[in-house]
């Protein structure tokens, strides 16, 4: 305790020097006095008094430096004057530092942003009261039978939530629940809503009130009860123009009747990153989704589950409590499966399967804003070295002085230190900007029909530990090697010459010119090559025509269509649609053209047990004929095949894929055990991913069992047909449903969009890099040849040629540039595969990028040599030898 | 003084104030530095400034606090005080010291416990 406390106040004591350092001169003043006092009245003559009282007590000086000593740490005085001397150092050679706080608030700021975006959507806890104390709770197997997925793997079942909530006494409550239900909210105005099927727990585990009426009670959730739901505030306000009266009022959700019995809190949105309007108790599950068996189905993952610990619980004890059940599940599971449970903090990416391919994404950012962050190391790095080639000669005396070695690192380190502080404050202002200005950017060119997104990342304490951490890290990475370069043998230059070349000192700058170059071409390949794949996503042909086509798009199987009313419903809709004047032709399609609606499933060949995923769509006979699709072989499906399910018609590549060398149309495919015969075959196209013809795709005709599923497919010549036309054609049948309509070149801007969005980014980026890499080269050579001035001089006073010397300069400034590009190719060659997807076609070893832009990149590298180097020839020779 | 003596120095001369404020009530530096010479018979000859950072020290470890005062003579002074941490401390190291010149008579002592 003692020492702590003298620890405190020494500490406190190196804050206060000045007054400090008063007070001990008075202290020291009013002792001489009363000395001087007593020797009077003992009869000495004033100023032998006061001679003696000084005597006594001591070399006044020495004491005063003990007393200092003990007052303060004497590093931390050190520090304090270190700070001063960098500062007004900093001040002295104002270019100097702007260019190095500019480079360094940059790179910091980009990385922040990205840090804060990543942050809010993979570490912060949700922002709901005590957001910090809830955890996901996620389902694994391993082997056995595949289990059915409603939703997302790592869900659970209603039973195994049940079990799960008796036997985690780590938990004080744990909910269950199933986001992202498509929902029709009937009304004059019927509209798509998102649902949200809840267990009873969902809002006392959230800590979520109610702002009107109230949340779930027990006999809201019991099964065959009378169907009830909360709405959002949002929901409140849109749809029910927050009418005071609200609660108690009945509402239509999905045909099926709900009474209001809350309003949330303003601001609950649910736990997603997509806006969650309603929540129904779990048991009417039946009621939001007829078709669906999901709450007595014990083996199917649909539940998200996030339980609150209890205040004396941790994560640990929660999984320790899951791996019993996990346990007890494996025990019941059907044989072979061995299922795990997992546990995390909850956060908006709470799932595995979001948080890693959001990780994914945000690891790829994060390295690319830390290459840029490492060019800007090296770049300031090359201007240390030089600055500390300027000052030389005052290193030299001050070790000569006696300084120690460690003390002038400190120094020198202290002055980078302060450079990064600097910069790294202002890179976390433009940082927290910029993650606004990126997240509002990025919002706001998502592509057509995505549900709009609730995202606003802030930054909190965690940001500005990893903003302090990169500064830091910044500051020695950059000074480290300048301040060590710089008093190695810097006592031997004070004796020599000061103006001839260190070889160790350019082995170092050389050595970052080539990291510098390799980072920013990589940065700046990478961006060529998004660049290429969006401008190919732009002139692409599809391959289907998309032109004139319009998505007419309902929910019958939300509406509670039986099958046999959604079968006269869509031959119905087909005929109006038909009839309506312009239209070419309407077909029915499960899966659009260039949409996400595209499903796998397993398929095999007869007589053979290999299971064979392939992607497929349900289609009526006019789809080929709608987007232009041409049959190469055979016919399109008949009458006959759509009532009896039983054909198949499949693209050249998968015929060619799984028949090779023989007639396709004398082979099937076996689906659910019933062999189905090719009827045709069809040309490669692209209606399951842009830029991509070769992966198998088969079509499946669109029979009476899958018609409540179906979209139709309106062709019709360009501007013949309006939305308004089309929607009304199909609502006059029924006025309930919501009906969409959209243009299939839409579907395009969804591959675009994300392209469009890197390609910018990495645009960006990789102009900083250049920006960053050409100052770098050239701030080298320059000083590389300003150190050689007069070598330079003695070869042209010996004879040699302008052009010799210009020659020699040049290629010595660009031999680490050569080997950067070198060593660049090959990374980003390596590293290119990652966005393949991003490339619609393009090889990610894209023979002109890769040659295009190294060759400009030498180029400006050429130029950024030649510059400096022409300079010094202009430079008289025999001055040159006459300076020193 | 030599280092070592120097140690011993401070060691004691930490006990010594405390003793001194123990006896005499809050006093200033000077008053101090001469009650221990004093009281040392003259014997003990040192620096007057020595006292102000065994003085610092102690103050920073809580055993005294300091404030500004006047003097018999009317001169502004900062007197010394003993606190109530300090008042324990002077029990403990008086007894730790005469435990340690008991142990160290011993083994000056001629013959004894041989």
């Amino acid at each position: 305790m003692r020492p702590l406390r003298a620890w405190l106040r020494r500490l406190g004591g190196s804050l206060f020097a000045s007054r400090r350092e008063r007070e001990m001169a008075d202290e020291f003043a009013a002792h001489l006095q009363l000395h001087i006092d007593d020797n009077v009245r003992a009869g000495m003559a004033p100023a032998e008094a006061r001679r003696q009282a000084l005597l006594k007590f001591g070399a006044v000086e020495a004491i005063k430096e003990q007393y200092r000593d003990r007052a303060a740490f004497a590093a931390l005085t050190r520090l304090r004057q270190d700070v001063r001397f960098a500062l007004r150092l900093l001040r002295k050679a104002p270019a100097f530092s702007a260019t190095a706080i500019v480079t360094i608030a940059l790179a910091v700021g980009v990385n922040a942003a990205i840090f804060t975006v990543l942050n809010a959507a993979a570490l912060q806890s949700l922002p709901v009261p005590g957001g910090d104390r809830l955890v996901t709770v996620t389902f694994s197997s391993e082997g056995g039978p595949r289990r059915p997925v409603a939703g997302m793997r790592s869900m659970l079942s209603f039973k195994e939530l049940q079990l799960l909530r008796d036997q985690t006494p780590a938990f004080e409550g744990v909910t269950g629940f199933s986001p992202f239900n498509g929902a029709t909210l009937g009304g004059a105005e019927p509209r798509a809503i998102q649902a949200t099927l809840a267990s009873c727990e969902y809002f006392d585990v959230l800590r979520v009130s109610a702002a009107l009426g109230r949340t779930f009670r027990s006999t809201d959730c019991e099964r065959g009860g009378v169907p009830s739901v909360v709405i959002s505030d949002g929901l409140w306000r849109s749809a029910f123009s927050a009418d005071p009266a609200i609660v108690n009022r009945t509402i239509d959700i999905n045909r099926s009747p709900f009474v209001v019995i809350g309003v949330a809190a303003p601001g609950f949105t649910g736990t997603q990153l997509l806006h969650e309007e309603a929540f129904v108790p779990v048991v009417f599950q039946k009621q939001l989704s007829r078709d669906l068996t999901l709450l007595d189905n014990d083996d199917i993952s649909w539940l998200y589950v996030i339980g609150r610990l209890r205040d004396d619980a941790s994560v640990a004890s929660a999984r320790a409590n899951l791996d019993l059940v996990a346990a007890r599940l494996t025990a019941t599971a059907p044989a072979g499966r061995v299922v795990r449970l997992g546990a995390a903090r909850t956060t908006l990416a709470g799932l595995p399967e979001i948080r890693s391919m959001l990780l994914a994404v945000g690891a790829a950012i994060v390295a690319a804003v830390t290459l840029v962050l490492l060019i800007a190391c090296a770049n300031i790095a090359n201007l240390l070295l030089a600055r500390a080639a300027a000052r030389t000669k005052e290193i030299a005396v001050r070790l000569a002085l006696g300084a120690g070695r460690g003390r002038l690192v400190q120094q020198l380190l202290t002055e980078s230190l302060m450079l990064a502080a600097i910069g790294g404050t202002a890179g976390w202002l433009i940082g927290a900007w910029v993650s606004a200005a990126l997240v509002r950017f990025a919002l706001a060119h998502l592509p057509p029909g995505v549900s709009p997104i609730v995202f606003e990342p802030h930054a909190d304490a965690t940001v500005a530990a990893y903003a302090f951490a990169l500064t830091t890290a910044t500051g020695i990475a950059f000074g480290l090697a300048p301040a060590l370069q710089a008093t190695r043998g810097a006592r031997l230059e004070f004796r020599e010459s000061t103006t001839t070349d260190r070889p160790g000192a350019r082995r170092l700058q050389s050595a970052l010119v080539t990291v510098q170059v390799a980072v920013s071409l990589i940065l700046l390949l990478s961006a060529g090559l998004l660049a290429r794949g969006l401008y190919r996503a732009n002139t692409i042909d599809p391959g289907i025509a998309v032109d004139g086509v319009s998505i007419v798009a309902y929910d019958l199987r939300g509406a509670g269509y039986s099958r046999d009313a959604a079968i006269a419903f869509q031959r119905q809709a087909q005929e109006r649609l038909r009839a309506l004047p312009g239209v070419r032709t309407v077909a029915e399609a499960g899966g659009v053209p260039l949409s996400d609606q595209h499903a796998e499933t397993r398929f095999s060949l007869p007589g053979t047990e290999r299971s064979l995923y392939i992607e497929f769509s349900q289609v009526g006979p006019e789809y080929f004929d709608a987007v232009g699709i041409p049959v190469v072989r055979g016919r399109v499906f008949t009458a006959a095949d759509v009532a009896s399910e039983q054909a198949i018609i499949v693209t050249e590549s998968t015929a060619r894929r799984l028949w090779p060398g023989r007639d396709p149309l004398a082979q099937s495919l076996v689906l659910d055990q019933v062999n189905r015969p090719v009827v045709g075959v069809v040309a490669d196209v692209q209606v399951s991913r842009l830029g991509q013809t070769d992966s198998p795709y088969v079509f499946l005709p669109a029979g009476p069992d899958s018609q409540d599923g179906m979209r139709m497919l309106v062709a019709a010549a360009p501007g013949a047909v309006t939305a308004r036309a089309l929607r009304d054609a199909v609502a006059a049948l029924d006025p309930q449903l919501a009906v969409s309509v959209a243009r299939l070149s839409d579907n395009l801007e969804l591959w675009r969009a994300p392209s469009r969005l890197l390609s910018a980014m990495a645009a960006c980026l990789a102009l900083l890099a250049l920006v960053l890499a050409c100052t770098g080269v050239f701030g080298t050579v320059a000083y590389a040849v300003s150190r050689r001035v007069r070598e330079i001089g003695i070869r042209m006073a010996l004879g040699a040629e302008q052009r010799d010397v210009l020659g020699l300069m040049v290629r010595q400034g660009l031999r680490p540039v050569v080997v950067g590009i070198a060593i660049g190719i090959a990374g980003t060659a390596a590293v290119s595969r990652v966005f393949v997807n991003m490339l619609f076609g393009l090889s990610p070893h894209d023979p002109l990028s890769f040659v295009l832009v190294p060759a400009a990149l030498l180029l400006m590298a050429l130029v950024a040599c030649y510059i400096p180097a022409r300079r010094a020839l202009r430079v008289e020779p025999s001055s040159t030898l006459r300076t020193e | 003084m030599t280092a070592d003596r120097a140690e011993v120095w401070q060691g004691t001369l930490a006990l010594m104030i405390l003793k001194t404020l123990e006896t005499l009530g809050p006093l200033h530096g000077y008053g101090i530095a001469r009650r221990i010479e004093q009281t040392s018979g003259d014997r003990l000859n040192v620096n007057y400034g020595t006292i102000y950072p065994a003085l610092l020290k102690l103050e920073q470890e809580g055993y005294v606090d300091a404030e500004w005062g006047v003097s018999d003579n009317n001169r502004r002074a900062k007197f010394y005080r003993l606190t109530r941490a300090g008042r324990k401390q002077v029990e403990k190291e008086t007894r730790e010291w005469e435990r340690t010149t008991a142990i160290v008579a011993r083994f000056l002592a001629p013959g004894e416990g041989a």
